[in-house]
């Protein structure tokens, strides 16, 4: 286990290029990980990610692309310091990589630069993951729920 | 437990010399820094002061036995260095089997629209 570095993959049944619209697009990107987006899919684009409400102690966090080849390859840094440019020492790299499988796409991931940044980054998020969590735990319970209440006879 | 504290530990783990000779003390269930620099192609004054990190952040605790000190590792603060780093792979987790829901759902849009 290389320590330092989180590499995942899996499969996926949509195109190269629909999955490469999912995971580079800041419209799609705010649907699966942060709550907000704002950056444009080019290389060298800064901008910035969002956790939780700025109104209310969320933390707005630094994004550059890095790499866009679509369909293959979309890559950014983030969690640099605010001003600063994204370089290999003050940031996380993330890359995803796309391949055609069958009939649908392998996605790879990786993300590397926590050895550098250690765990204040890693744990950055960590207050809006158990939020999230909850959700993922309470709302599988809540549907059988709100199924049984619509047996009891009015 | 601060964030001080584990960033520490995450940098004196992410170090590979110093992961090989948590690897060999873990193999031998322990040994001194000249048994280790034995293993190691990095000389013993370089093997102590690895040691040195990892007893600094508890990864390995010393006894004396004879003239060197003896190393072993602590599986407590192992098990913990390994859960956080699991922690942040279980969010990628999370993170992919929604992408894949997404991407197989709009996907699933476009299929019915050619169709």
């Amino acid at each position: 286990m290389e320590f330092g570095t989180i590499e995942r993959e899996v499969h996926i049944e949509a195109t190269p290029e629909v999955v490469f619209e999912v995971v580079s697009s800041p419209e799609h990107l705010r649907e699966w990980w942060p709550d907000d987006a704002r950056y444009e899919p080019t290389p060298g684009s800064v901008g910035e990610i969002v956790f939780g409400d700025c109104d209310a102690g969320g933390k707005v966090v630094p994004f550059t692309v890095v790499d866009v080849r679509p369909p293959r390859t979309f890559s950014f840094r983030w969690a640099h310091p605010a001003g600063e440019p994204a370089a290999p020492g003050n940031s996380l790299l993330v890359t995803f990589e796309l391949t055609a499988s069958g009939t649908g796409t392998l996605l790879r991931m990786t993300e590397t630069g926590f050895r550098e940044q250690g765990w204040e980054v890693a744990v950055l998020e960590e207050a809006y993951q158990d939020h999230e969590n909850g959700w993922d735990h309470f709302l599988p319970r809540l549907a059988p729920y709100v199924a049984r209440l619509d047996e009891v006879p009015a | 437990m601060s964030t001080a504290v584990d960033d520490d530990l995450w940098s004196a783990i992410g170090d590979p010399t110093r992961r090989r000779m948590l690897d060999l003390l873990l193999v031998s269930g322990g040994g001194t820094a000249t048994s280790l620099g034995q293993q190691l192609p990095v000389t013993r004054q370089a093997v102590a002061k690895h040691l040195a990190v990892l007893d600094r952040v508890g990864l390995v605790q010393a006894a004396t036995a004879g003239r060197e000190k003896r190393y072993r590792v602590d599986d407590a603060q192992l098990a913990r260095a390994v859960a956080q780093l699991s922690s942040v792979g279980a969010a990628w987790d999370a993170r992919l089997q929604r992408i894949k829901r997404i991407a197989e759902a709009v996907q699933r849009q476009q299929d019915r629209r050619e169709s």
